[in-house]
């Protein structure tokens, strides 16, 4: 049976995002058999989908205020941090496991988009958290996002790092 | 950098490129991929020309959203565009999913919708008869499911079709759906479907007799006399839906069930002629021929489609209960809101809660349409967007009604609804944050009244609902800078701690730290409110008792922190507690699990202080000498509760989740933890007061609860085999008699305070320790707990009892038998289900 299309849009689907990282991945791939298969999977993947990836979190927020917000929509199974790779210190995300992917779902619909200790949190239905996940990708160690970030973010170390190294040179040659 | 900036230097960086590289990745990927598209492509682009099929989704999408477009222009496009393709199978299909999906997801836009078809049927009939038949099949679908308000939805749809219909139309189903009501109510004096059934047709009534007109008035005053018995009734479970006890000073507004009002204000209109003036009207086409000259025919007439109610009726599948009007704003003295005298009190809130209910997966649009509201209803309905309160008595021989008004009592009522609200309330939290965002001038002011409204009337408000409103105001506040006009409360900071009013204030404080740090909720505070701030709440990491060389086994204390936080062997961590169980025992202590207990619980909360999983690393480490200490002592097993609350004795809120992972573990069992609140913890019942103890126990008692539903649940799946039956039957028996325990055991603690028969509370009062007036308070938070958990187990009983069990049973084996319709195809019964609350129970 088709599904019915809503009238308008459903906040509870995995962002462009996730999406796009996966798409990304066919891309690194190449061949377009492994393209044909990959994107059912991430659909079959998120289908029941109890994790949330949690992002533009203060590096200051603690885990208890996460806590206290997230359990508005279900209890919460597991709570894991972002971590600076070389510091090991918040880096600005966390992954939210509920017991029900409905409570995921809820959470995208009334979490998603509002504010935690004054940023606005931005949520994205995730595939689950594997060991070693927890740590920023960037070189910096932290989040690529934020090597790139041009604002002066207080609450997330200040300038993003990679302006000063590789681009800023880059900018003037 | 804002985007309005980046759009502007995108568009310079197209036209001449290469004026130095900015170092932002959009320009990076430009370089590389976009060079040669930009320019290329778009010099040969043709016009977009949008496909039919498209155009008739989005314009009927948007139907009466524009405030510039008369919605009865639209309609009239969408009928003839509809008409001229309605041979194309694909096109009408996709149109009419769309359709019924409209009228069941945006109810505002239910007239409109009737008037494409209304306006359809003058030069294509078979528009108006594929409309009546497709919508007619999804509601026999609904109906048969017991989904109530898809069912009332799609029967607005063809009350609002009503002239189109050959005899009765309309009424013939509400004439089969009250007699349905009244079996199901001569069956069962506490029956909530039949109400509902009549409910149903009292909010269809209005749009029937605008689209009817008069022939329908000797018709339409018979069914009111009939639906008068079961609307003015006062059922027995009532009581478990009032938002007041009525006991304080000031006198709250009165309770009123929402089909007892609905019946009232139905025969005040029938006195006053039938006006029901907001519902949007259309004009009657006068049909020309392609000369101009007008044609004398009648508009085609179509029979009401056969609509079969099952028997027994399904109640679907969420647990009924009858309905509170809930207004913040209504019967004062400028009208801002319709008095509860008038229809169209509950016609607004009928659509703009059904909006709210069906939308819920995006927010965003929801609160759109909420701002909107004033399109969707006949012009004049309201005073104009904005208009400050103040200047509401400016307004003469107008409407004074205020929409901001009208939606915020909308979802006010909704996070107050008795007994569950529709959705997690959080929900409603961030409706209103979006409502805020998209209007803030026009909504700040109507919620900052209503803030000020319940505060004025919280001493005589449900409990739970008080905390439902302070978990909302925190959370709100904490989404707008902390922002709120403390100055205004100041008086109240005066009240002893046990006051309504002082907790209130304890607790919201207590709930804005939790969601973001002392240090900051203090800076937003005016000076005299820092004092219910303690030093305390500063610490990340509180004091260990132990430090203390004062506090008995204050050396073993030390020791355990250090062996806890090395993980030592068990071995050495059991030889330091049995010290402390050699030297209680001299000391005469008689349960020396209680000091052993608390110096382990209270090192553990210690070493696991920087965040919840390290406290939950710790507990894991020593869970099977946790398990082992809760299965020996019943005093140890208390303590356990009791030290976790000791350390984080400034930070209640870090206990109450760690309390709430011991239960996961099974080292605490709920009635142990009720049993620390409510008698240990109890003093002379100022434990009452405190919002946390509040949240622990009805933690504690929802995961019982919840539970509880799972394993009925499981009881009434279909095709369930005997033996499982019977092993599903024994924990259901099992369980359902320890959740009758923690109630009784709450119950039994809290009516001891509300009679002042409890022992402390005698003492207390005795001595003089407490003030008469004291006293008089505390028991007025014990007759407020009674209410709430004797309400919780009223609504537990009519879920999972017995009674209830059998009578979801009984329905099931009726469902069994070849009755079942078949399922029809693409229509998404089923896709809906399971993409919403699908809960059973």
């Amino acid at each position: 049976m088709a599904p019915i299309r809503n009238t308008v849009d459903r906040l509870d689907r995995p962002s462009s995002y996730a999406a796009s990282k996966n798409r990304r991945r066919k891309h690194n791939r190449d061949g377009d058999e492994d393209r044909r298969e990959r994107s059912p999977e991430l659909d079959e993947k998120l289908k029941d989908a109890t994790t949330l990836y949690v992002g533009n979190l203060s590096f200051y927020t603690t885990e208890e205020q996460i806590h206290e917000l997230f359990a508005k929509c279900g209890e919460i199974k597991r709570l894991v941090m972002g971590l600076d790779r070389f510091q090991k210190t918040p880096c600005g995300f966390c992954f939210v496991e509920y017991y029900t992917h409905q409570d995921a779902l809820d959470c995208m619909k009334y979490i998603g988009g509002t504010k935690l200790d004054e940023r606005i949190i931005r949520t994205d239905l995730d595939e689950g958290f594997a060991e070693g996940r927890q740590y920023g990708r960037g070189k910096s160690g932290g989040q690529v996002r934020d090597e790139y970030r041009r604002e002066y973010d207080p609450g997330r170390g200040g300038y993003g790092r990679a302006l000063d190294e590789d681009t800023e040179g880059d900018m003037y040659r | 950098m804002t985007d309005a900036d980046f759009r502007r230097e995108d568009r310079r960086d197209r036209g001449g490129r290469n004026r130095g590289h900015h170092n932002n990745r959009k320009r990076r990927h430009q370089v590389g991929t976009d060079e040669d598209d930009y320019d290329g492509p778009r010099k040969h682009h043709r016009p977009y020309v949008e496909p039919t099929i498209a155009k008739l989704r989005r314009e009927l999408l948007s139907i009466a959203d524009s405030a510039v477009k008369l919605p009865e222009d639209e309609a009239r496009d969408i009928a003839r565009l509809l008409g001229d393709n309605f041979e194309e199978d694909e096109l009408s299909t996709e149109f009419f999913n769309t359709f019924i999906q409209l009228v069941v997801e945006q109810p505002f836009k239910i007239p409109f919708a009737a008037a494409i078809i209304f306006y359809a049927n003058d030069s294509k009939p078979e528009v108006a008869t594929e409309a009546l038949n497709r919508t007619a099949e999804r509601m026999q679908q609904v109906l048969n499911a017991g989904q109530w308000k898809e069912f009332k939805l799609l029967l607005r749809f063809f009350a609002c079709l009503q002239s189109l219909f050959e005899g009765d139309g309309v009424f013939t189903i509400l004439q089969q759906l009250f007699d349905s009501a009244v079996d199901l109510q001569s069956a069962n004096e506490n029956d909530v479907v039949g109400l509902e059934l009549v409910k149903i047709i009292l909010l269809t009534l209005p749009y029937a007799m605008v689209s009817g007109g008069s022939r329908l008035q000797a018709q339409v005053s018979e069914l009111l006399q009939k639906t008068d018995i079961v609307a003015s009734m006062r059922l027995p479970i009532e009581s478990l839906v009032q938002s007041y006890s009525g006991h304080s000073e000031e006198k709250p507004p009165p309770y009123h069930s929402v089909i007892g009002l609905l019946q009232e204000q139905l025969q005040d209109e029938e006195k006053t002629g039938w006006k029901f003036s907001c519902i949007p009207r259309f004009s009657r086409p006068v049909p020309r021929n392609l000369d101009g000259e007008t044609l004398p025919s009648a508009p085609t007439m179509h029979p009401f489609p056969t609509i079969t109610i099952p028997s027994p009726v399904n109640p679907g599948p969420k647990p009924l209960f009858p309905e509170a009007y809930f207004s913040l704003y209504a019967d004062q003295e400028v009208e801002s809101v319709p008095g509860t005298n008038n229809i169209a009190s509950l016609l607004f809130r009928d659509a703009i809660v059904d909006t709210i209910d069906q939308l819920d997966f995006n927010r965003t649009a929801v609160g759109k349409f909420l701002i909107d509201l004033d399109c969707y209803w006949q012009t004049e309905t309201f005073v104009k967007r904005g208009t400050a309160f103040d200047k509401l008595r400016d307004v003469a021989d107008k409407s004074t009604w205020k929409p901001e008004d009208v939606v915020v009592d909308a979802v006010f009522s909704q996070i107050f609804k008795l007994p569950n609200p529709e959705h997690k309330l959080v929900y409603y939290h961030s409706l209103i944050t979006e409502t805020c965002k998209i209007a803030p001038a026009a909504i700040a002011p109507s919620l900052g009244r209503a803030i000020r409204f319940v505060f004025k009337y919280v001493d005589d408000m449900d409990l739970e609902l008080v905390n439902r409103f302070v978990d909302w105001f925190s959370h709100h506040l904490s989404n707008f800078e902390f922002r709120w006009k403390w100055a205004e409360w100041m008086d109240d900071l005066n009240r002893s701690d046990l006051h309504p009013k002082k907790a209130f204030l304890i607790t919201a404080l207590d709930k804005e730290i939790r969601l973001s740090f002392a240090k900051r909720i203090r800076s937003t505070l005016p000076e005299e409110y820092h004092v219910l701030i303690s030093e305390g709440k500063d610490k990340d990491k509180p004091d260990f008792k132990y430090d203390d060389d004062a506090t008995p086994f204050a050396a073993e204390g030390k020791t355990l922190f250090t062996q806890i936080r090395k993980k030592a062997p068990d071995a050495d961590i059991q030889e330091t507690i049995n010290t402390i169980h050699t030297k209680a025992a001299e000391q005469g202590i008689g349960d020396v699990l209680v000091p052993s207990t608390d110096a382990l619980v209270t090192s553990i909360c210690c070493v696991g202080s920087k965040s919840l999983s390290h406290v939950l690393s710790c507990i894991n480490h020593s869970k099977d000498r946790l398990l082992s200490i809760s299965q020996n002592s019943e005093a140890a097993r208390r303590q356990i509760v009791a030290s976790v609350v000791g350390y984080w004795k400034d930070q209640p809120g870090v206990a109450v989740n760690i309390v709430d992972k011991l239960l996961n573990f099974s080292i605490l069992a709920p009635i142990t933890v009720v049993q620390w609140a409510l008698c240990d913890h109890l003093g002379a019942g100022e434990a009452l007061t405190e919002g946390w103890v509040f949240e622990m126990v009805s933690n504690t008692v929802t995961k019982v609860t919840n539970r509880m539903r799972q394993i009925a649940l499981a009881r009434l799946q279909k095709g369930i085999q005997q033996e499982q039956i019977i092993m599903v039957e024994e924990t259901l028996t099992k369980e359902r008699e320890s959740m009758r325990e923690l109630f009784n055991v709450i119950k039994d603690s809290v009516k001891a305070v509300a009679e002042g028969a409890a022992d402390t509370l005698i003492e207390k009062s005795g001595s003089g320790e407490l003030s008469a007036e004291d006293a008089e308070l505390i028991r007025a938070w014990g007759k407020r707990w009674y209410t709430v958990f004797v309400r919780k187990a009223q609504v537990e009983e009519s879920v999972v009892g017995e009674e209830a069990v059998e009578a979801r049973l009984r329905l099931l084996s009726a469902e069994a038998e070849p009755a079942a319709e078949p399922m029809h195809e693409g229509n998404g019964v089923a896709a809906e289900a399971a993409n919403g609350d699908d809960e059973m129970l």
